[in-house]
């Protein structure tokens, strides 16, 4: 039987717990955090924009994305092995490729989650300019009992600003999955990197129309 | 039969043929040693998918969307058993009551599963596998296989897939006639299940993969770890410096 008493005790309790928890968003402010925090927030108000055109939007979203991300970096990371051996003609073909790709791919994933909130959880600093930033997407008309989405972004703050360079779904980091793909692809095509910027440059085009 | 044996024929022959065949540099990186045979399997799957379960599938998503829950809740209520074994066997108490409460709740108060009123209580469902278990005692996973109409897997997972489906479900152990119909529409609907759920998924990831086949083995590789970690962040040495 719960004691009159222990309702007092367990709302101080509760206090001393939350306190911490309020206070630590402030504490624990860093660069990456507060990049994570502004930047998506303002990417899904812009595919909330109901007022944009799609031509806007999309143009709107590339904007976005790059000042979000290196994708230049992530692009050259995703070649693996072959980074270093493709003529640099080619690697630069690629960068260009990859850039239409990942804002027509990311545009896409992203959409869905357009009425949604971010919360972030905590950050972890991996090394001086290295964070992991957890975060859960809120989905306010879910009432399926399942838990929120998790979403983690890495972001690396060693260049004149932040930059995410890679983004966990559940669990799945996308760039180390985009890497195994295009370095299987490259492997089953005797490193061609040009059918694979034609490929990429195919995907691009399929998803914007 | 005479097409049953031709087809079994025929896997063996791809299989020899495959493992015959020198693994690429990228294979072995990719700890893929056999891809060329995995790749045949991935493609006679994707064949096997589009006569044995699309048809169904499109029909079972036409259902309502609470009858497809109902499907769900039930068959995740009959794997609590040997999710609560794999929790105790990986030293986990807290997360076996869990899946002990759940299963006792849901069975009951859920109208045999239909129902999952626990996730209301707080109850929140994990899965665990023996492969998962045996990943926990420090088990290899070993090189990547496509398994026929199973799919992506390893040595591990599927020695973990035998013992739970032979060893550890105790319906096994509940003697009645016609066992294997039993069986063999469980298994069945856990696939239609489990393709009704990733559906969507699937169709966006294969829509934007230049290497789908590429782009499964790693999603299956980061999402086992994932689970295997009970979702907890991977290890800082596991994530690449860019």
């Amino acid at each position: 039987m719960t004691k009159p008493i222990s309702f007092a005790r367990r709302a101080v309790i509760l206090a001393a717990l939350a306190l911490p928890a309020l206070v630590q968003p402030a504490l624990a402010a860093d660069p990456a955090e507060t990049f994570v925090s502004q930047n998506i927030a303002k990417g899904l108000t812009l595919l909330n924009n109901k007022t944009l055109s799609k031509e806007q939007k999309r143009d709107q979203f590339e904007q976005f994305l790059l000042g979000l991300t290196d994708l230049k970096r992530i692009a050259d990371f995703t070649l693996g092995q072959y980074r270093r051996t493709a003529p640099p003609a080619d690697v630069a073909a690629f960068e260009g490729a990859f850039r239409d790709y990942a804002v027509a791919v990311y545009q896409s994933y992203f959409s869905k989650y357009a009425g949604q909130t971010l919360k972030i959880l905590n950050t972890t600093q991996r090394a001086p300019t290295d964070y992991i930033v957890a975060t859960q997407m809120i989905d306010p008309t879910d009432n399926s009992g399942r838990p929120p989405l998790e979403v983690d972004f890495r972001v690396r703050t060693d260049g004149p600003r932040p930059v995410v360079v890679d983004v966990s779904v559940a669990g799945v980091w996308i760039s180390l999955e985009q890497r195994d793909q295009f370095v299987g692809f490259l492997g089953q095509n005797n490193g061609n990197v040009k059918l694979l910027i034609s490929h990429l440059a195919e995907l691009a085009r399929q998803f914007k129309s | 039969m005479r097409g049953l044996r031709a087809l079994v024929l025929g896997f063996c022959g791809a299989a020899l043929v495959g493992c015959a065949t020198a693994p690429s540099p990228e294979a072995l990186a990719a700890n893929d040693p056999y891809e060329a045979t995995n790749r045949d399997v991935f493609a006679l799957n994707r064949r096997l998918d589009r006569v044995f379960f699309l048809p169904t599938l499109k029909r079972y998503l036409w259902l309502p969307e609470g009858v497809r829950t109902g499907v769900h809740n039930v068959l995740r209520n009959l794997a609590a058993p040997t999710i609560f074994v794999n929790d105790l066997l990986q030293a986990q108490p807290g997360r076996a009551g869990q899946t002990a409460a759940r299963f006792v709740i849901n069975s009951s108060v859920g109208l045999g599963g239909i129902f999952d009123p626990a996730s209301g209580a707080g109850l929140a469902y994990h899965g665990e596998d023996f492969g998962q278990t045996l990943a926990v005692w420090g088990v290899d996973e070993g090189p990547y296989l496509m398994l026929p109409f199973l799919g992506p897997g390893n040595p591990r997972d599927t020695a973990g897939l035998v013992m739970d489906t032979f060893v550890l479900d105790p319906t096994n152990y509940i003697s009645f006639k016609q066992h294997i119909w039993w069986d063999a529409g469980r298994q069945y609907l856990n696939i239609l299940d489990l393709r009704s759920q990733s559906f969507e998924a699937l169709k966006g990831i294969e829509r934007s993969s230049v290497d789908y086949y590429a782009s499964l083995r790693n999603l299956y590789r980061q999402t086992r770890d994932a689970e295997i970690r009970n979702g907890a962040p991977a290890p800082d040495a596991d994530l690449p410096d860019f």
